[in-house]
């Protein structure tokens, strides 16, 4: 065996191996090349006598096969001699194996005082004495090992051993606090409950077991425990008769009760099943670990309280599982009818929310955004998903109030996910307010929409808690209403309204409606809602893309053929205060409620990019062949090769490491050679993906634009990478040449695509020449201040160019209303844009349809100035990107979600705090950042403490990013670098953030 | 003494942000002008000509004093970034006091693009290289305009050291907006408080939007002449240049790691220093200062570097209102770079025009009591800075 284990140069002591484990032991580390101190004291298993005789067999039987090894008689309660022997003939100690033991077993009835004393004098007091005098060379020569023999009577109790199985757990305890401390030396620490037939075993077990339980089962186990080459530490270890296993504590999950809570013998009763509930379990390793769920609970603060309906603790902040839907314009217009929108069917402005080919372009109804979010919690409700602690039915549930927000408007269609938790619980005094928070999310990852329900549950309040914020907001100023919009609402209203979603039989059920004690089925609270944001929008003549939020409060109910009256006060130009009444009862059903407005149309296309990406997949699924980054870097060897003076003038090598997927490349400018793998040693290197290197080469991104942005690492000469700019040079029409031969060359594989067909440009290829161009023109949108709507047909495609909003943009399919809407052909549009075909000649022939503002057709002008060579880069680029979605489409999947660092860290530095003691009292908050948390750090005299959450009048407030604050802890950084390089803000006194320092290395 | 230079006469034009100003030769030939007609001396009594502007082809110098005339007279162009106007000033006295000249026009102008200040050869290594490669290494570069970046780095590091409050660096913005209220001269003139400069887009933590100097169209222009040309003109009795000193970068702004050494802080210390020397007074002798507010960040060094305070002492200075009027001294009254704008080659000579006015109690609504010592300080990465000592007696 050349990997044989091997305990050359070492020195092992074993206790009580004159007999038994311990000479079995002692001869296996003899054999393997240990020398071995034999220490017995040569007394009965009981503890009587003293002879050196069974020691002294040992060693003869060692040295008899060659083996070097010394005897000791002294009692392990002298652990310093008998460690002083290995010292004086070996020089050395590097094993001990705690093994000696006596037993004195006597029922518990019987025990006498000296029986309990010998056992924990021999055992515990042995085991320490001897570990003590061992301790400081273990630690100095940064190697050792200690074994503790245990036992199972220690571990599990047994009968007629109360002293000794006391005094086994106890060495577990000792084994685990100097494996703790012996971690940082390489002193490896561990023990044994081993069951062999021995001297001590002779009283319990029987004649025949023990015969099978040959102490040699043991020792392999000791002597791979003692071995360098093992790091195991802290363990438990049962072995015997060819078993090996290791034990561990396991925690049930355990039930919390949060601090302040009134916790009772009846409570704990009540709890009791899930207390030993070991269905959930953790294992914890440390005290740290062990301690957690501790923390965790004073972290979580106290109690908020709650009752049979409502517990307060466990609902609030809960979060459902994500719930997704998704809508298109059907659904838009169905509920547009629903809230009484186009009652007359020549309103062109209501037209636009129902009528998907409207000539302005089709616009969604703001409020529809609560639509969604709602019928997703109606669902998990229906589904008998609840939050913990919420305790009531639907029946004790009203829709007591709504606020509905976009951040940006509604596009025609789109798929959300939901994310929604329990964000308030507030106790009214007779009812509770239960308030669900809804963030709506869409295809591109970004938020649409948010939404707050805040559900009365009748009966439910009264256990003390927060009231919450004052519910006395929104009135209405103390004049007459600016605006007052008033509408029969139809009969059978809220018939067509429940389709979007509400199924409720209380609004279309006369039945249940009178069950519930209504003369007949009322009107949907969120249809009377409807209705009032739309009066408001019309009446204050704000464009419905500018909506921003809506609050409102449900005072009472609408019965459908009654009239609403909406009253809207102006408050500023963003915001309005609403009130709606019920003519004919001269009943308010909408009070304390306000609209709000962005100044702007928000940004509608947040990922154009995305869009854009995916417009191009749909335009132009047959492409195939696309240039990689190879053909580019075949095109820089060539380009350079004619163009010498270029390579001569940077005079510099550089290498490419490139990423999703890898390569490594090299140009070295001073060859002028081109080639993959590493060449000579670079000056300068450049990693970045490969789709990143492909945007630079193709001129969409530069490589300072990519530094700047952390997708470009340039280690070396920094500023070397300048002299790159020689690559916007160029031609991009070598990298599609290179590409084509490579395509070509592997035909035989593939069926040959025609290549020319392939990169020739389609209309979607021309819309991104447009959209690059007008980046390319910021000044455009000035300019022009036109929204153009182009309807392509053979095949069908849709696209707005927008230069009105912003920089202008370019989107697939129709968003907002277009100034000039203008109809063609596909193929006429890419003769026009090709300069085959004049627009006006077009037009007068009839095959291009211009609506609204013709003369805004003219402006189009510009698309003249598009040089399509020049866009020929950009287009590659895009078929480059539209190829590689399909390989990492990494784009569009939401990141994973990170763990936060900072409780651990916080954990961490709790003690670090308590020995840190500081003249004058300071407190720090700390808010960190993705994933979110926040901390309060105090200094004072008596030391300092962490907790969660906001801290009380602060010093100085810090920011600073979860992934920094662990770096800190890391040691990789400190709190001063990260402040210079603006990684930690810090609010107030900033010398108070000196104090960062305590977290620095604390990991 | 025979080593006065006087500045016999100066003017500006009124300073605007790009686009709303005349072309650079018309804004210089009109602020040469107004400096020939303040001194009372016609344009064929000038001996030579120093230009300075960082930003245009060359020879800009010319084509902008070509419109006062084509005497022949010889132009000298000077480009030495922010502290262009001022060398154009310091090479200008040498001439004099060579004896090579008796009469010199100074004038500096700019025109300047919108946005922050950036580098136009972009196929060559920029002379800031080093700079950059330091701030890499300290803070790393983000999408800040980089002069925002070092400044505000400096900042940064300065507050990390004396724990300062963001609430000081804005406070001297107040002053600013204070000071240009009173300069019809200024580009803003309107008063801003902390909590609105605070509230402003932030660009580089500390400094927000108000507490960056602006990109600016302007010129200004100074006659300076020998004792003797004063003499035989009748015009001693007025402002001259008492000591004057030039200095560029010390090891320290590239081998101590320090933002605040970077953007030359050393080179203002050891320059003012020099000036305080050679004229035999120090600070306690001076009533009215115009020193390279560029950003909050720099005035604020910038005390410490004049010496008005100890180091780590500023935002005493700046709370006990030691930098305006009712204080120690009054810093920047023309409202400075921040808020009378900042064209690169025409600072230094505004600078010189404020100063001017001042010392012969012509700055009317911001004029400085008493005002008969002033210093000047110009700073420019790359890097020069230069400080001039004025008098009058």
């Amino acid at each position: 065996m050349t990997d044989a284990l091997r305990y050359d140069g070492k020195v092992a002591l074993i206790t009580g191996a004159g007999n038994g484990l311990g000479r079995a032991h002692a001869l296996l580390f003899a054999r393997r090349g240990a020398r071995v101190v034999v220490n017995d004291l040569g007394g009965s298993a009981t503890g009587g006598g003293h002879s050196s005789a069974a020691a002294d067999r040992v060693v003869a039987e060692i040295k008899e096969a060659g083996g070097e090894a010394v005897a000791n008689y002294d009692s392990v309660e002298d652990g310093g001699k008998i460690v002083q022997s290995a010292l004086d003939h070996f020089g050395r100690i590097d094993i001990v194996v705690n093994n000696a033991g006596i037993l004195r077993d006597s029922s518990f009835l019987k025990m006498t005082d000296s029986d309990w004393d010998l056992i924990q004098r021999v055992h515990v007091n042995g085991a320490y004495k001897v570990s003590h005098a061992a301790w400081p060379h273990l630690r100095e020569q940064k190697y050792g090992r200690i074994l503790f023999t245990a036992s199972a009577a220690g571990l599990y109790g047994n009968f007629g051993q109360a002293n000794y199985s006391t005094a086994k757990l106890g060495l577990v305890g000792l084994g685990f606090t100097l494996a703790a401390e012996g971690r940082k030396y390489n002193i490896g620490v561990n023990t044994i409950a081993p069951i062999a037939g021995s001297r001590l075993t002779e009283t319990i077990l029987p004649k025949e077991l023990i015969d099978a339980l040959r102490p040699e089962y043991v020792s392999p186990l000791v002597a791979w425990l003692a071995h360098e080459q093992c790091e195991e530490t802290g363990g438990i270890f049962e072995v015997g008769g060819g078993f090996f296993a290791k034990l561990r504590w396991e925690r049930t999950a355990g039930q919390m009760f949060r601090i302040g809570r009134d916790i009772t013998p009846e409570l704990l009763r009540t709890h009791w099943s899930t207390v030993v509930d070991f269905s959930k379990t953790t294992h914890p390793e440390d005290v740290t670990r062990a301690l957690q769920p501790v923390m965790d609970n004073v972290n979580a603060g106290a109690s908020k309280g709650g009752n049979e309906f409502i517990d307060v603790d466990l609902a609030l902040g809960y979060e459902f599982p994500p719930i997704s839907t998704r809508y298109d314009e059907r659904d838009l217009s169905l509920y547009a009818l629903g809230v009484g929108a186009a009652a007359d069917p020549l309103d062109d402005l209501d037209l636009r929310h129902v009528y998907e080919m409207h000539g302005q372009g089709f616009t969604a109804l703001p409020t529809y955004a609560v639509i969604p979010a709602l019928t997703g919690v109606m669902n998990a409700f229906r589904d008998g998903q609840s939050a913990p602690g919420l305790n009531y039915g639907l029946d004790r549930l009203l829709h007591g109030e709504q606020y509905t927000e976009l951040r940006r408007p509604l596009p025609p269609k789109a798929k959300l996910s939901h994310r929604t938790w329990v964000k308030d619980i507030f106790d009214k005094g007779k009812n509770a307010l239960v308030v669900m928070a809804i963030e709506s999310t869409d295809e591109t990852g970004e938020v649409l929409a948010y939404n707050e329900l805040g559900a009365v549950i009748r009966g439910a309040g009264g256990w003390g808690g927060d009231r919450g914020p004052s519910s006395d907001i929104n009135t209405p100023p103390d004049r007459a209403p600016d605006f007052v919009r008033s509408e029969k609402i139809g009969a059978n209203q809220a018939l067509l309204y429940r389709l979007s979603g509400d199924w409720n039989p209380l609004h279309v059920d006369p039945g249940f409606a009178t069950a519930f004690g209504f003369p007949r089925p009322i009107l949907h609270g969120l249809c009377t809602f409807g209705y009032a944001a739309r009066h408001a929008l019309r009446a204050l003549e704000i464009d419905p893309r500018k909506f921003k939020s809506i609050k409102v409060r449900f005072a009472d109910s609408v019965f459908p053929g009654e009239t609403l009256v909406t009253e809207i006060w102006r408050e500023s130009p963003t915001r309005a205060i609403l009130r709606a009444k019920v003519l004919e009862r001269d009943k308010v059903v909408l009070s304390n409620a306000a609209i709000e407005f962005y100044t702007e149309i928000p940004n509608t296309a947040p990922k154009a990019k995305a869009q854009v990406q995916a417009a191009a997949t749909a335009a132009a699924p047959a492409i195939k062949a696309v240039p990689n980054s190879a053909d580019v870097f075949t095109a820089i060897g060539q380009f350079l090769q004619k163009q010498p003076e270029l390579a001569a003038k940077a005079a510099t090598v550089f290498q490419f490491k490139l990423s999703a997927p890898e390569s490594v490349w090299t140009i070295d400018c001073k060859a002028n050679k081109v080639a993959q793998g590493e060449l000579a040693a670079p000056e300068c290197t450049l990693e970045l993906s490969d789709a990143d290197f492909m945007d630079m080469c193709t001129g969409k991104a530069d490589a300072q634009q990519l530094y700047m942005g952390g997708k470009l690492k340039i280690g070396g000469n920094l500023m070397a990478s300048m002299k790159l700019n020689f690559l916007k040079k160029l031609d991009p029409e070598l990298v599609l040449a290179n590409m084509r031969a490579r395509v070509g060359a592997a035909s035989s594989e593939s069926p040959a695509p025609a290549p020319a067909a392939d990169t020739g440009p389609n209309s979607a290829d021309v819309f991104i020449a447009i959209r690059d161009h007008i980046e390319r023109n910021p000044e455009l949108a000035a300019k022009i201040q036109t929204v153009f709507a182009f309807k392509l047909k053979e095949p069908e495609s849709a696209w707005t160019i927008d230069l009105k909003a912003g920089k202008g943009a370019v989107h697939e399919g129709l968003q907002g209303s277009a100034d000039c809407t203008l109809e063609l052909k596909d193929s006429d549009w890419m003769a026009m844009t090709s300069g085959k075909a004049d627009p006006q000649q077009l037009y007068m022939g009839g095959q291009l349809k211009i609506a609204g503002n013709v003369m805004a057709s003219t402006k189009l002008g510009f698309l003249k100035k598009i040089d399509m060579n020049a866009a020929k880069a950009a287009i590659a680029a895009h078929r480059g990107q539209v190829s590689g979605a399909s390989k990492p489409a990494q784009a569009s999947q939401p990141a994973p979600t990170k763990t936060a660092q900072a409780p651990l860290i916080a954990d961490r530095l709790v003690r670090k705090l308590a020995d840190s003691k500081h003249d004058a009292p300071l407190t720090l908050a700390l808010h960190v950042k993705d994933p979110a948390s926040e901390w309060s750090i105090t200094l004072g005299p008596q030391g300092g403490h962490i907790v969660a959450g906001p801290g009380d009048k602060p010093s100085a407030t810090l920011t600073i990013a979860d992934d920094d604050l662990l770096a800190l802890a890391q040691g990789k950084t400190s709190a001063q670098q990260l402040f210079q390089r603006g990684k930690l803000r810090v609010d107030g006194d900033v010398q108070a953030a000196h104090y960062l320092g305590l977290i620095e290395g604390s990991l | 003494m025979t080593n006065k230079v006087h500045v016999i006469g100066v003017g500006m034009v009124k300073f605007a942000k790009p686009g709303a100003s005349d072309d650079y030769h018309v804004m210089a030939a009109n602020a040469a002008r107004t400096a020939l007609k303040d001194a009372g001396v016609e344009y064929t009594d000038i001996d030579q000509v120093f230009a300075g502007y960082v930003y245009g082809d060359s020879t800009c110098g010319q084509r902008a004093v070509y419109e006062l005339g084509l005497t022949g007279v010889p132009v000298v162009n000077v480009n030495n970034n922010c502290s262009t106007g001022s060398t154009a000033l310091f090479a200008g006295r040498q001439a004099v006091l060579s004896g090579e000249a008796q009469c010199v026009l100074v004038v500096g102008f700019e025109q300047m693009e919108k946005g922050a200040l950036a580098s136009k050869f972009n196929d060559r290594p920029t002379p800031l290289d080093p700079q950059a490669s330091l701030m890499n290494d300290v803070q790393g570069i983000n999408a800040a305009p980089g002069a925002a970046q070092m400044f505000g780095g400096a900042g940064r590091e300065y507050r990390w050291k004396y724990g300062t409050r963001r609430e000081t660096f804005a406070k001297i913005s107040e002053k600013a907006r204070k000071h240009a209220n009173n300069n019809p001269y200024a580009m803003f003139s309107d008063l801003l408080s902390v909590e609105e400069i605070l509230a402003s887009p932030e660009v580089f933590d500390p400094l927000t939007r108000y507490q960056c100097c602006p990109p600016t169209c302007g010129a200004a222009a100074a006659i300076i002449c020998s004792a003797e040309f004063a003499k035989k003109r009748g015009l001693q009795g007025g402002v001259y240049i008492a000591a004057q000193a030039m200095r560029t970068d010390y090891p320290s702004t590239f081998n101590e790691q320090s933002m605040i050494k970077m953007v030359g802080y050393d080179m203002a210390k050891h320059c003012a220093n020099a000036v305080y020397e050679r004229a035999g007074l120090g600070p306690k002798d001076i009533q009215v200062i115009e020193l390279h507010d560029c950003f909050t960040a720099n005035e604020l060094l910038t005390y410490e570097a004049l010496g008005l305070c100890p180091e780590g002492e500023a935002e005493k200075f700046i709370w006990d209102g030691d930098n305006t009027y009712g204080g120690k001294w009054v810093t920047n009254p023309s409202g400075g770079l921040l808020s009378k704008g900042h064209p690169l080659g025409a600072t230094g000579l505004a600078q010189c025009t404020e100063l001017v006015w001042q010392l012969r109690g012509q700055a009317e609504k911001r004029q400085v009591a008493g005002a008969h010592t002033a210093l000047q300080h110009n700073l420019g990465l790359g890097g020069a800075c230069v400080v001039t000592l004025y008098r009058r007696d």
